[in-house]
């Protein structure tokens, strides 16, 4: 096929659906339902102790500096006090293993069972493990002594020597929240930024005033300490979640956000802890319609589901990651065929890809919902997937003028 | 295809079976000259040992293989060499056209060398030139022209020979043999030396030569005869009966056929090295004797046990495997004149009792007990077919099997492969289509000749399969269900030996060859399966290494190698415990292992004497054998308990320093500061422990000196369980010890104290 000719058929398509789009109020009308609905809809969550579970489980809850400070310390003075009664002296870790996770369909979340292993000191294999947790519990004593913030990476090269690796300096601070109750960002250890938004929003971050419209293409960082995000305000309508960073920038030079009152988000890729926690805070205070825009491929639908139900890595402190009412707007499976997008930009899953989405089909968040399952089946049927910017075929901003109204218009998000 | 029509003529032909064999040889192995050479040799050393076997006498197998040149074949022949006259007419005259070719190509390569010499000097231009001297030879060697290799092959044994009037029969007809009654065999159809005769008999036209004697026969039979392929006859040459002073018995057969050594070289010798694993009971020797003496070879698989499986009895047919035309064959071949002793007699499982419920079920077709078989009609014998189907029997018992055994399997991989750990298991009897079956496999690791991976070895009635081992039920079984990774071991990088003989009357062989079983026989994957898994099983560490040190005993082997290594460990120990009290309570010890080891080293010279005096008592030697087995996990997590016991302490101690100066500098912080929580307080309300930091009366040194306590004392403890659970039967550090009981009329000392005990010396 002729260079030409694509661009001809294509240029068709974009008319032929131009039409359909209407003014940006009758576009916006939809949303504008979902959102009430989301609102009214609000019902009251449910913790962990109002359900009445078989297993004993654990979570862990944000604490103040002091609260920290006060589990360290009664930790690290008890194992001095078994070390000179001359017993050596051992951690009792919760164990993050996939065999002590636990599904809550009430809550939709993923907690912890309450297997414990023990880490002693004279046990040559717990070892090493047992020095760096004392190290790193020492080093976030320190931290929460002078309230300070540091990143993962800034705590491994506090002492290379000893943790050799960042994984498992990263692996240790994990169990150290499961074993002080608290979450991550309590122990004042963050991830260093990655996700980006821009839109309709303001805020103030640790005191200086924050206008999102006004951040350029290249959008503000998320801050990595959530506690000091506070004052959120919007007119916004939704939240367009976003998997790349690409489609991201178009969306952001396209001022997408003026024409259509909206907060647009990136993670670029799978979705750190500090975007995982904004994205909840904004969900919380403004009670928009979260709207997301991932490829058409299982690995897209993952990255959904690190939002919505958390990941395994972390399912202790799902509570205080996941945004649960998540819309999938697109690139669905089923729109490759309905705009049309050229044999040449979709490509052919591999099987990887397919034994993935296999897998994904199991997940219990995919089978709640039977609008998915049948595009996911969709997807597994044709073999085929897809990118976000395979919507560029038809024009570099056809995602922004075209493609997206087009779904809000038409309420096509499920 | 026993009417191929020629041309137009419709006539209608007969083959005789012979024929039939001769134009399809492909069905019984013989697809090629180098494959003709590799199932010639497989048959023949079959039958030697089916032969040994079947007279309880443990097999010498002795192979020899020689290289006939074409000339000596035509002398031979009585053929005179043949001068050419038109040069132009034979395949290796070189045409103009190959002559200009080769012309070419010689210049290019010489002026690839002079190139060679100009750049890099003159030795290696003349490296290259010797290489390419060496690939020209090379290509001329290669690819002889079908037709110019011959071999005679020698196969003698020392079985139950023929008798002298069978012989001719029994080799010269093919389908006529001794092995086709119900019964586990290696061979099948009578065929396969018979197949070898007629490749002999297509190839070089030589008739073969066969020897025999009897048992106790004061003559050797020798024969010369070939088989006329038309009439599926035998040929006699020559008979003659000589004098057989050695009292020798058993067979040697002599045939010269084409073949080619070169090329299945590498098989033959993988089977040989296969049968003498399946047979560690036969002694072979082969030998192969080539025209140019430098490529002869000569090997000897040596015997290394007397213990024969017992031979396989012959069994009646079970009732679910029979089909219509047996059913038939049975009937008039009975000798039984009712239907109820015809049942009891020809079938397995069926009891007096069963057989009279059977024939109660015939009732209404006019039957009854008293009735000849002979006079049943044939609507009656279809119904007799379809109720043996239906009705359900016990399975077969097994009994008349003959697997290879766990201790021949292990001997033989043993001895062949030199593995260092291995393991194996028998599985029990199992059922197909009314047959009976064993599975028994060996899971080695380590050892020569492995390549890294999963090596399979594969066995149907204890002869080894070489070809289309793909889509084989123990290849498939071994490599894609076993979860190797589970049993700690490396699927890809750990030389893995697993061997799987399978035994039963009937083999479900796929393909013409009988190379293969079928992977889609559910009963047969499953008991495969689980064999391999017992192996695996046996061989994984399993516990921790506290138990592993305590399971008392086990000191056969690398024992030399710990030694080294538990002096060490004692020294240690003696330096670090102190004084009196540390050596009694060391001698405690070593007085209880003495008597540990003791009783153990009894418990094994018992079964050690049981495994070597009675043999013949299988049980003995299984239990025997299970007990090494047992043994040989232990070994593996000795081994791993060792290696770590000697990293122990330096590991250890590297980290103190990290622990305790993170543990001082938080005690530190909070000694000049207020508790910010109620259960720091608590906690601060019982011990002191913040002040003595305060007034530095604890500082990091204390930390660590503690710390350090713990663990030596630890690591003491483990060093003297270690050293007794391992050292002691080495003889390295026994010593007397001899308590008298306290009374009044000594004098003693004062108390010492140690962890152990309290010691107070004499006055």
């Amino acid at each position: 096929m002729s260079k030409a000719g694509t661009s001809k058929r294509a240029g068709e398509d974009i008319n032929k659906q131009q039409k359909k789009i209407k003014n940006i109020d009758e576009v916006l009308k939809l949303v504008k339902k979902l959102a009430e609905q989301g609102r009214k809809n609000t019902t009251a969550e449910r913790s962990l102790a109002e359900l009445d579970l078989a297993h004993s489980v654990r979570e862990v809850v944000d604490k103040d500096a002091d609260a920290v400070l006060d589990e360290i310390e009664t930790t690290m003075l008890e194992v001095a006090q078994s070390i000179l009664a001359g017993n050596g002296y051992s951690f009792d870790i919760p164990s993050r293993a996939k065999g002590n996770q636990l599904y809550v369909p009430e809550l939709d979340r993923i907690v912890l069972k309450d297997t414990v292993s023990k880490r002693p000191f004279a046990s040559s294999q717990a070892c090493r493990k047992t020095a760096i947790t004392t190290r790193i519990l020492g080093l976030v004593h320190e931290l929460c002594n002078k309230q300070i913030n540091v990143t993962k990476r800034d705590l491994f090269y506090t002492d290379v020597k000893l943790f050799e690796d960042q994984r498992e300096s990263d692996a240790v601070l994990d169990d150290l929240s499961c074993m002080l109750g608290c979450t991550r960002s309590s122990l004042h250890v963050v991830a260093s930024e990655k996700g980006v938004v821009v839109g309709r929003l303001t805020f103030t971050e640790d005191g200086d005033h924050i206008d999102c419209r006004r951040m350029g293409v290249g959008g503000k960082a998320i801050p990595p300490n959530i506690s000091k995000v506070s004052n959120i305000a919007s007119d916004a309508l939704f939240i367009l979640l976003v998997e790349k960073d690409a489609a991201f920038m178009r969306l952001a030079e396209d001022r997408f956000y003026n024409d259509y009152p909206s907060i647009i988000i990136t993670a670029k890729g799978q979705p750190d802890v500090a975007t995982r926690l904004f994205l909840r805070k904004l969900k919380l205070s403004l009670k928009i319609p979260v709207l997301a825009l991932v490829d058409s491929d299982p690995y897209g639908l993952k990255i959904l589901s690190v939002y919505m139900k958390g990941s395994m890595n972390m399912s202790y402190d799902s509570s205080n990651l996941t945004t649960p009412d998540i819309k999938w707007l697109g690139v669905r499976p089923s729109d490759l065929d309905r705009f049309n997008i050229p044999a040449q930009c979709r490509l052919a899953m591999t099987d990887e890809d397919l034994k993935t989405g296999r897998k994904l089909l199991e997940e219990d968040f995919i089978k709640a919902n039977p609008a998915w399952v049948a595009e996911l089946e969709l997807m597994l049927k044709k073999k085929e997937k897809a990118e976000i910017q395979a919507l560029s075929s038809f024009g570099f901003q056809y995602l922004s003028q075209v493609y997206l109204p087009l779904k809000l218009q038409e309420g096509d998000w499920i | 295809m026993s009417k191929a029509g020629k041309g137009g003529s419709d006539k209608l032909q007969q083959k005789s079976p012979a024929e039939f064999f001769a134009e399809n040889k492909n069905i019984a192995g013989f697809d090629n000259p180098g494959k003709c050479l590799y199932t010639t040799v497989r048959e023949l050393v079959e039958n030697a040992l089916d032969s040994a076997e079947s007279i309880s006498v443990l097999p010498l197998v002795e192979i020899t293989i020689e290289e006939v040149s074409r000339a000596r074949l035509n002398t031979l022949r009585g053929l005179g060499d043949h001068a050419r006259v038109d040069e132009q007419l034979y395949h290796d005259y070189e045409s103009e056209d190959a002559r200009k070719k080769r012309l070419a190509k010689e210049a290019k390569e010489k002026q690839r060398l002079e190139k060679l010499a100009a750049t890099k000097g003159e030795a290696a231009a003349a490296a290259a030139a010797a290489d390419a001297a060496r690939k020209a030879a090379d290509g001329k060697k290669a690819g002889p022209a079908r037709g110019t290799l011959f071999y005679k092959v020698t196969v003698k044994d020392n079985g139950c020979g023929m008798s002298h009037a069978d012989i001719p029969n029994m080799l010269g007809r093919v389908l006529s043999g001794t092995k086709y009654g119900v019964k586990q065999t290696r061979g099948k159809f009578g065929l396969g030396a018979k197949m070898a005769l007629i490749w002999s008999k297509m190839t070089t036209g030589l008739p073969f030569s066969i020897s025999s004697a009897l048992r106790k026969q004061d003559f050797r039979s020798q024969y010369e005869l070939d088989i006329d392929i038309h009439k599926n006859a035998p040929n006699v040459h020559s008979a003659a009966k000589l004098p057989n002073a050695d009292g020798w018995h058993g067979a040697c057969l002599s045939l010269t056929i084409e073949g080619n050594w070169s090329s299945y070289r590498a098989k033959l010798l993988k089977y040989l090295r296969q049968i003498a694993v399946i047979t560690p009971y036969a002694q072979f020797s082969f030998q192969y004797i080539a025209e140019d003496p430098k490529s002869s070879l000569k090997l000897t698989f040596r015997r290394r046990t007397d213990v024969m499986p017992p031979p396989p009895k012959i069994t009646k047919h079970h009732p679910s495997s029979v089909d219509l035309e047996l059913v038939k064959r049975l009937i008039t071949e009975t000798k039984a004149t009712s239907l109820s002793a015809f049942l009891t007699r020809e079938f397995d499982q069926v009891s007096k009792a069963l057989s009279g419920r059977l024939i109660g079920e015939l009732r209404s077709g006019g039957v009854n007990a008293s009735t000849d078989p002979k006079q049943l009609s044939s609507q009656q014998v279809v119904r007799l077919h379809q109720l043996l189907h239906e009705v359900r029997f016990a399975d077969p018992s097994g009994s008349h099997l003959s697997p290879a055994g766990e201790y021949n399997l292990r001997l033989g991989v043993m001895k062949e492969l030199q593995p260092e750990l291995i393991a194996t298991h028998a599985g029990d009897v199992r059922v197909f289509e009314g047959h009976a079956f064993i599975v028994e496999a060996a899971v080695s690791l380590g050892g020569r000749e492995l390549r890294p991976g999963i090596n399979v070895y594969r066995f149907a009635n204890r002869i080894p399969l070489l070809f289309e081992g793909g889509s084989d039920v123990i290849t498939r079984t071994a490599t894609k269900r076993i979860n190797w990774g589970s049993y700690k071991i490396n699927q890809s990088s750990d030389r893995v030996g697993v061997f799987v003989s399978i035994v039963s009357t009937k083999i479900p062989f796929k393909g013409a060859g009988k190379e293969y079983i079928g992977d889609d026989v559910e009963e047969m994957v499953s008991a495969v399966k689980a064999a391999i898994q017992q192996c695996c099983a046996q061989l994984r560490v399993r516990g921790s290494r506290w138990n592993s040190c305590l399971i008392a005993g086990s000191s056969w082997g690398n024992v030399e190698e710990m030694v080294g290594a538990v002096k060490a460990t004692i020294q240690q120990c003696c330096a670090q415990l102190r004084e009196m009290a540390v050596a009694v309570k060391a001698a405690i010890q070593q007085c209880c292992a003495q008597l540990r080891v003791s009783r153990s080293l009894r418990h094994h010279c018992l079964n050690a004497g049981s495994l070597w005096g009675c043999v013949e008592m299988v049980s003995a030697v299984k239990a025997a054998i299970q007990q090494c087995c047992a043994q040989l996990r232990v070994k593996i997590a000795k081994a791993l308990a060792l290696r770590e016991q000697q990293q122990r302490r330096r590991n250890l101690t590297k980290y103190i320093p990290d622990a305790a100066g993170a543990i001082f500098t938080v005690l530190a912080a909070m000694a000049g500061s207020d508790p910010r929580g109620p259960k720091r307080r608590r906690l601060q309300d019982s011990s002191n422990l913040l002040q003595q930091v305060a007034r530095k009366e604890v500082v990091q040194a204390t930390l660590e000196k503690k710390l350090a306590e713990h663990v030596e004392r630890i690591d003491t403890d483990m060093a003297l369980e270690f050293q007794v659970a391992q050292g002691l039967a080495g003889g390295a550090a026994k010593q007397q010890l001899w308590l008298a009981p306290l009374c009044d009329k000594t004098h003693y000392g004062p108390e010492l104290h140690a962890n152990a005990c309290v010691v107070r010396l004499l006055h």
